[in-house]
């Protein structure tokens, strides 16, 4: 059977020093990743340095990548933890992590206005877009990367259990917790 | 069904895993439920309003700017290969001690050797062994090095290995004769000869 995946066989070729061949796989995949950071930080500046500091990651360990995945998996799995980490070094204030009492898991860093959608972006944007987009701004760190990952970037619930390392059952479980968030924050409008 | 238990099966529907007979028991209930009814609506609004989000524009140079940003390619040395072969680096290392010390041994036996159980009848002359005429040797007799001329009775097997047999007339070997020259064949022998020790130990 010669059914290996393109990336993977790109990455093979990779590994072996193939510049060209890596340069193939940001061609692939350097939109999906510049997406899933700008969704998950708001800021084109930050989605940026994730999306290199991810392909270069990918670079230094072609060595450890493990064919058996798939590559998507595995540079979803990248991207993802880089863009948690930085939501985290958001938050240097204690007080701001303490959780509301309103038992969904927020914190009141979460409710300080988003920073992107510039006001002439906004004078474009419907006021249903606008609100969706702030809400899962507000969404809590860890729904927020399952909400996204599912909804926009078309993962499966397994492909996103295996970029982030966690059981199926505990994604189910993110997901529809996201969802039912979401859904009471926007009641109004629904 | 109550509201309580048909919440988790439209979770379970929006993730596409609903299973039939859930299916079927949650139709009922929506068809009678107005509340659960509307939950589902706004569930599905909310999927279709995320799922609206445009795709945000890629700088256009970003790939160029990835390229940029890697190290320089260099040549790997030979022993990143060694790290990332490391099964195969040991058995070469392994297959070189073995072949050396066994060079070493076929080298060493340039002189004649001469084994056996019983050799009381065997005469030497230079680098030829004897089994005189009339003599009995009761064993197996190994020669090494050497000639073997057989002019007496051998009770046992003969084995010459880098040399040569001669048997006379008067010969008579009740066991059979093996000639080794070659180092497989010789290594072939050695490994017999272990397992016959090791099963004369028992």
């Amino acid at each position: 059977m010669n059914s290996i995946a393109i990336d993977t066989r790109l990455a093979r070729l990779a590994k072996s020093g193939d510049r060209a061949a890596f340069a193939e796989l940001v061609e692939l995949y350097n939109d999906k990743i510049y997406h899933l950071a700008y969704r998950m930080l708001r800021n084109r500046h930050e989605a940026e340095e994730i999306v290199q500091e991810t392909f270069l990651r990918v670079y230094m360990n072609l060595d450890k990548y493990d064919e058996q995945q798939k590559f998507s998996t595995w540079i979803y799995r990248i991207g993802t933890n880089l863009c948690i980490d930085r939501l985290r070094k958001r938050k240097p204030n204690y007080s701001l992590d303490a959780e509301m009492s309103d038992g969904d898991g927020n914190d009141w860093y979460s409710t300080l206005p988003s920073e992107e959608d510039t006001p002439a972006e906004q004078l474009v944007l419907s006021e249903t877009q606008q609100q969706i987009r702030a809400t899962i701004d507000t969404l809590p760190d860890k729904y927020k990367a399952v909400v996204i990952l599912r909804y926009l970037q078309d993962l499966s619930l397994q492909e996103i259990s295996e970029a982030l390392s966690m059981p199926v059952t505990t994604i189910k479980t993110r997901l529809h917790r996201g969802r039912e968030f979401l859904r009471k924050k926007l009641e109004q409008i629904l | 069904m109550d509201c309580k238990e048909a919440l988790p099966l439209l979770h379970e529907y929006l993730d596409g895993d609903l299973q039939q007979v859930e299916a079927a028991k949650l139709k009922q209930h929506l068809a009678e439920c107005a509340g659960c009814r509307k939950r589902l609506a706004q569930f599905e609004k909310v999927e279709a309003l995320i799922q609206a989000w445009p795709k945000p524009e890629v700088p256009a140079d970003m790939a160029s700017r990835i390229m940029q940003s890697l190290p320089p390619a260099r040549r790997k040395p030979w022993y990143s290969w060694v790290r990332r072969h490391p099964a195969i680096s040991v058995a070469v290392v392994f297959l070189m001690v073995m072949a050396a010390s066994f060079a070493s041994l076929w080298d060493e036996d340039k002189e004649l050797m001469l084994k056996g159980d019983d050799l009381q009848a065997v005469v030497i002359e230079g680098n030829t062994v004897i089994v005189p005429e009339g003599k009995t040797v009761t064993g197996d007799l190994t020669v090494k090095g050497g000639k073997l001329q057989v002019e007496g009775d051998v009770q046992g097997n003969l084995v010459v290995i880098d040399g040569s047999v001669v048997m006379a007339s008067t010969a008579h070997i009740s066991g059979q004769v093996k000639t080794i020259d070659e180092a497989f064949s010789w290594v072939w022998f050695k490994v017999n000869e272990l397992f016959g020790q090791l099963s004369n130990w028992q």
